[in-house]
């Protein structure tokens, strides 16, 4: 079993961001997590957006890419929506 | 279904009947046989075909029952067992309490699939079953599967393997044959979605297993699976649902369902199930 280096979040959110998804990402080893407002999650759901995305978080080194549900409802997910 | 399409369906249905025929062929040679059985497609697809070669007296279905084991799978096993008249023995299996298998290694199935053998082949040959098989099939030789060295340790067969069943033929004849597993979502044990390293615990079984049965019982059809990162559930689903479910109205329901399991966050990933997703995570096999 390798340990394959962490991906970067800054830079994965920045692109991201740069897509028109407002969003923090915050990165676990390979997974990387998407916090953003319920309405731009929802935005997530088409084929091409999705496809981007997944795109974009291989480009910045995550072989994961998930999205965080209710993370406007979660304290943790609010303060980073907050900054 | 175009011409060139429905030729290459019967063909592959001509090709996995053959294939039937050569299994009921090396069962009947062995007269007595015990499976290890899980009530999946495999494992049950066998059972039924040892059935119909050796009859009630020549066949034993083994359930290894474990806090690894769903209990979903479990009931499927059961219903199979009545439906076909199968008989059925249930063993208790502690793979939790050997420290090398709660550490959770790449190579935790070896561990796993030690204890649930040595348990299994011993009860087996003491009631006159001199062989004992499982339901690896062909496309598992493909796969990383250090449970298969355990396997070979305790002297258990594998004829699906053996004769070249892909798990398309298994689907194809468990139709044929009317079993109710023919489509059902490959199932791997619940200890399969804790990262390696990441020590199993019957909590976090626990936790997992009630996270995938509230999302079934949301509806959530097919390939499945809630993957364990401490705190946070991460949701696969079949890609053509994700939609749906990062929807606001119904992405609330999934999170509070997930949420109610005892996972703080939960978190749908956009790429959609993918079997073996944590090897990946943990570079045991490719993106």
């Amino acid at each position: 079993m390798s340990t394959r280096p962490a991906g970067d979040a800054d830079a994965l959110a920045a692109a991201l961001r740069a897509m028109g998804i407002p969003c923090d990402v915050e990165s676990r080893a390979t997974l990387a997590i998407i916090s953003a407002p319920a309405q731009q999650v929802a935005r997530l759901g088409a084929p091409q957006a999705r496809a981007a995305a997944l795109a974009l978080a291989r480009q910045h080194g995550f072989t994961h890419l998930a999205v965080e549900l209710g993370a406007d409802a979660n304290e943790a997910g609010a303060a980073l929506l907050r900054r | 279904m175009t011409h060139d399409a429905e030729r290459a369906a019967v063909e592959a249905e001509r090709a996995a009947a053959e294939k039937e025929a050569a299994l009921l062929s090396w069962l009947a040679a062995r007269r007595r046989v015990a499976i290890g059985f899980s009530g999946g497609v495999d494992s049950a697809y066998l059972a039924v075909v040892a059935h119909r070669a050796l009859g009630t007296d020549g066949v034993l279905a083994i359930i290894g029952r474990s806090a690894s084991y769903p209990a979903e799978q479990w009931a499927t096993a059961r219903r199979v067992a009545d439906d076909f008249g199968i008989p059925v023995l249930e063993l208790d299996t502690d793979e939790l309490a050997d420290p090398r298998y709660a550490a959770n290694p790449s190579n935790r199935c070896y561990f796993c699939k030690t204890e649930l053998w040595g348990k299994v082949v011993p009860v087996a040959r003491a009631r006159g079953f001199t062989t004992v098989v499982d339901g690896t099939n062909a496309d598992d030789l493909d796969d990383y599967r250090p449970g298969a060295q355990a396997a070979r340790e305790h002297a258990v067969a594998s004829p699906l393997a053996e004769l070249g069943f892909a798990k398309a033929d298994v689907r194809l004849r468990s139709r044929a044959l009317g079993l109710p597993t023919w489509q059902q979502p490959s199932s791997p044990c619940l200890s399969s979605r804790l990262p390696y390293g990441t020590s199993v615990t019957a909590e976090r079984l626990g936790q997992v297993e009630r996270a995938e049965a509230a999302l079934r019982a949301l509806g959530i059809e097919g390939d499945l699976r809630v993957r364990y990162h401490d705190d946070l559930a991460r949701v696969e689903l079949r890609p053509d649902v994700l939609a749906r479910w990062l929807h606001p109205e119904f992405a609330a329901q999934l999170c509070a369902a997930v949420r109610a399991a005892g996972f703080t966050r939960v978190a749908l990933d956009l790429r959609g199930f993918r079997s073996g997703s944590l090897n990946v995570l943990h570079g045991v096999s490719a993106a």
